[in-house]
């Protein structure tokens, strides 16, 4: 499911985006955290806290893993997560690597991090989506995204995550609405298990010592 | 996306047997061990069903 041999390293990128009751409860579980995600591999977790819809975040980590997708993902660490923020639903996992990574803007040091845009979405032909993206940076860069990163799922491989870092709230909302042609993913989320467009701020970043 | 992860069991299998005539989460279970153990994966489970366009029954199972 992985395409990797067992007993290999290999790096994965879960996210999952959901509604908790109050999402200022998520960062502390997290930092309680840092035995069980040291001991499931993962060296960066990511918070974004949407900025549309109150009580919405989406949170992503990236790990090393000698264990299959499926072994991480059965870890009760995930489970006592989301008991701990009062989540009785859980949300559906995304898990996947990175295949496409473009920096168009480098933004100089000290500047705010930008507005994230992301979509879970199903996609057809994903290598001619990749070629269309990068057909279309300039129309990207003058819309004022910095940056896309493509990620694409190990169980699926029409399925992929896209985030998009845009200047400001602004370019992001307008973006939203009116996607570059190539940006399809846009029009493709919020169906079964993938949920609408996330647009938010990265809240906390944790950087994990896998040796710690 | 891995909707159960009780029994690691993904979208597209769940989405599979609603295509193969699974109408309900309860049916969904039994097809594909998707929500059949705690339980907590059938608001996703019955958001796939929906999206295949399919009825879920009054009670939502």
């Amino acid at each position: 499911m992985d395409g990797t041999a067992e007993g290999q390293t290999h790096t994965l990128v879960l996210a999952m985006d959901y509604r908790v009751p109050d999402p200022s409860r998520v960062w502390p579980v997290l930092q309680r955290s840092k035995p069980s995600l040291v001991d499931l591999g993962a060296h960066y977790v990511l918070v974004y806290a949407s900025t549309r819809d109150p009580g919405r975040v989406m949170v992503t980590i990236s790990l090393h893993s000698k264990e299959p997708v499926l072994e991480v993902l059965r870890s009760r660490a995930f489970l006592n997560w989301f008991d701990a923020v009062g989540l009785d639903d859980i949300p559906a996992i995304f898990a996947g690597e990175t295949v496409d990574k473009v920096t168009l803007v480098e933004a100089p040091e000290g500047t705010a991090p930008g507005v994230i845009v992301g979509a879970f979405a199903a996609i057809t032909d994903v290598p001619s989506l990749i070629a269309g993206v990068h057909n279309g940076l300039d129309r990207f860069a003058a819309a004022g995204v910095r940056a896309v990163r493509i990620f694409q799922a190990f169980d699926d491989q029409h399925e992929l995550l896209i985030l998009q870092e845009l200047d400001d709230e602004a370019d992001a909302v307008a973006w939203v609405d009116h996607p570059d042609v190539a940006a399809e993913w846009m029009g493709r989320t919020g169906v079964g298990a993938y949920p609408p467009v996330f647009v938010g701020r990265l809240q906390h970043i944790m950087r994990l010592d896998e040796n710690a | 996306m891995f909707v159960c992860l009780c029994n690691g069991v993904t979208s597209q299998v769940v989405a599979d047997a609603v295509e193969a005539g699974a109408t309900t989460t309860k049916k969904v279970a039994s097809a594909c061990g998707a929500g059949a153990e705690c339980g907590r994966c059938r608001r996703t489970v019955r958001a796939i069903i929906e999206a295949a366009g399919t009825i879920v029954d009054a009670k939502g199972n």
